[in-house]
């Protein structure tokens, strides 16, 4: 078993694994991703003996598709601008503007920031004064370590339209950055008041509690969360994560039935399925003279729990089992 | 009886063809137009923080069956108790319509782009191709749609599916959104039906201007007094151990 400390610890490389918004985590790259980036990398390569260096249709679909889906491939991205659209920007028609803000992002993303700034410059010829550009801009001063500018064009944007949420999330996102942990806290729920229903908020909110082992606090920003997305089965598991990490019978009992819920809602969910057997079992560890009956029927869930997790394990041999089970873990 | 009415073919060219194309172009005219005089709307922050508070507020409604009941005893205190999130006072919103002057330019321009070229585009066609047949609807039709289709001609005993010039102009109004969106893409001010349609929702809510809270707040709150607690996630762990 865990003990609390190292549970914590590893329920915040999960929080850094699990999908992050764009607006707020724009320099953590993920494990999971990594792997699949890479191997997409490969793929593209030996298409692109094929394609040459005009923006096919495809390339654009292919970009149109991550953003649909809010995928978070810089590395992609970056590439395909670097291949195909960078020489021919003219050729995009009306999807220009938003492929350069998309390309700028991942730019950013990957640190390579003269790509972003000739997005930016091209979005500045058509939009002068456009608040949505000067906040790449900002994300650029950002990538640069240059707080300072950064705050200042944001402080401008918010002077001017004081709705803006993107400026202000970004200004939190600094706050994070420079670690002033409270000070990120102390905007956040300034925000949070404003925007109440802004899930992302609520999200960026309970990871830092959670960095910050306020497991109260960060339990009821999940349980936000819970409220306006009841179906997703990353947030029960996370909820039930929070409150095993918490501990004690109440706590822990309260973990299981989440757990369960999370298997309900994606049967694929192993981590859960480990927590419902570590939250028996510290049940029956913790509770000494626990009736007979109640242990028998928690034996029998431990049972059960370890015969479905050797059976997942034996079932997922092939390659696509994995690469099914990767894309079931973003929230 | 009306086989034998033949229209004269200088009609097609001085009349069919102009109606259509003045309409056409005046639609792309207003779409400019609107354009350019369009003022990005401030919202309220105020405003902004209602709507969201609402939101959150349905969503604990909707949704509360899967947090515990003692968090959804605390949130629903916080929405509901004295002074709380849905209760809170506020004074009074009795902003005048027409004391803000952003509200006044803001109707001006409306009138300016819908209700003005209505009327004097309207008005000029009816005056300058009135009494014309243009055309013919290609199906018979009984003799109440005479008053819509030939509007301007006061024949008793003309056929009900032929359409006089003024009629033909309404058509045309009312039917050229769909070449809007071929020409100007989606979501164009060139159309006048669906402007009209959304001026008849003005009259009732009065768009843009800063309802007030307390209606849709107090309505929020009647409603998480009412909801009931259910713990969906009760059951959960006795369903999953039975499929085995």
């Amino acid at each position: 078993m865990f003990s609390r400390n190292e549970h914590s610890s590893v329920i915040r490389a999960l929080a850094s694994s699990v999908h992050q918004t764009k607006m707020f985590a724009t320099f953590a790259v993920r494990d999971t991703e990594q792997v699949r980036l890479e191997m997409d990398d490969r793929q593209r390569h030996k298409a692109q003996n094929i394609y040459c260096t005009k923006p096919t249709s495809k390339d654009l679909e292919q970009l149109k598709r991550y953003r649909d889906n809010n995928d978070r491939r810089s590395r992609e991205v970056v590439q395909i601008w670097e291949d195909t659209i960078s020489s021919s920007i003219e050729n995009l028609g009306k999807e220009k503007h938003i492929v350069l803000e998309q390309v700028c992002i991942a730019a950013v993303d990957t640190f390579r920031l003269n790509i972003a700034q000739r997005c930016i410059q091209e979005l500045y010829k058509d939009f002068p004064n456009s608040s949505r550009v000067k906040i790449l801009e900002s994300m650029v001063y950002e990538a640069d370590e240059n707080y300072n500018k950064a705050l200042h064009v944001l402080n401008d944007i918010i002077k001017q339209d004081c709705t803006n949420s993107a400026a202000k999330k970004r200004k939190i996102a600094i706050l994070k950055a420079l670690e002033l942990n409270t000070e990120a806290v102390k905007e956040l729920t300034e925000y949070l008041k404003t925007f109440m229903a802004d899930v992302e908020a609520w999200q960026e909110l309970s990871e830092i509690y959670i960095n910050e082992h306020d497991y109260g606090k960060a339990a009821f920003c999940v349980e936000e969360l819970i409220l306006h997305n009841p179906h997703n089965h990353l947030l029960h598991q996370r909820f039930a994560d929070i409150k095993y990490t918490q501990g004690g019978i109440e706590n822990l009992e309260i973990a299981r039935t989440y757990y369960y819920q999370a298997i309900k809602l994606n049967p694929k969910n192993i981590r859960a399925l480990y927590g419902i057997y570590l939250t028996t079992t510290a049940v029956l560890n913790s509770q000494k003279n626990l009736p007979q009956k109640k242990k028998d029927s928690a034996l029998k869930v431990v049972d059960w729990t370890l015969k479905q997790i050797k059976k997942k394990y034996s079932d997922a041999e092939a390659l696509e089992d994995i690469q099914e089970c990767l894309a079931a873990l973003e929230i | 009886m009306t086989a034998d009415l033949i229209v004269d073919p200088q009609i097609r060219f001085w009349v069919f063809l102009p109606i259509v194309i003045i309409t056409f172009l005046v639609g792309i005219l207003r779409h400019y137009i609107s354009i350019l005089l369009s003022s990005q709307k401030k919202v309220e922050i105020q405003q902004l923080a209602d709507s969201q508070l609402i939101l959150r507020a349905r969503a604990l409604r909707e949704n509360c069956g899967y947090i515990s009941k003692n968090s959804f005893l605390i949130r629903r205190q916080a929405f509901n108790k004295e002074d709380g999130y849905l209760t809170q006072k506020r004074p009074p919103v009795t902003q005048n319509m027409m004391t803000d002057p952003s509200m006044m330019t803001d109707m001006l321009k409306g009138n300016l782009t819908n209700v003005l070229p209505m009327i004097i585009i309207g008005g000029w066609i009816n005056w300058m191709f009135s009494g014309f047949i243009t055309t013919k609807v290609p199906f018979p039709l009984t003799l109440r749609f005479k008053s819509m289709l030939q509007r301007g001609i006061e024949l008793s005993h003309l056929d009900a599916s032929w359409v006089s010039s003024a009629s033909w102009y309404f058509l045309n109004v009312f039917g050229l959104r769909s070449i809007y969106t071929l020409v100007l893409g989606e979501n164009n001010s060139a159309d006048q039906s669906r402007q009209m349609q959304e001026q008849m929702q003005m009259t009732g809510a009065a768009s843009g201007m800063p309802a007030d809270p307390k209606i849709p707040f107090k309505a929020e709150w009647e409603g998480l007094e009412i909801v009931e607690h259910q713990w969906k996630l009760a059951d959960v762990e006795r369903e999953l151990l039975q499929e085995e």
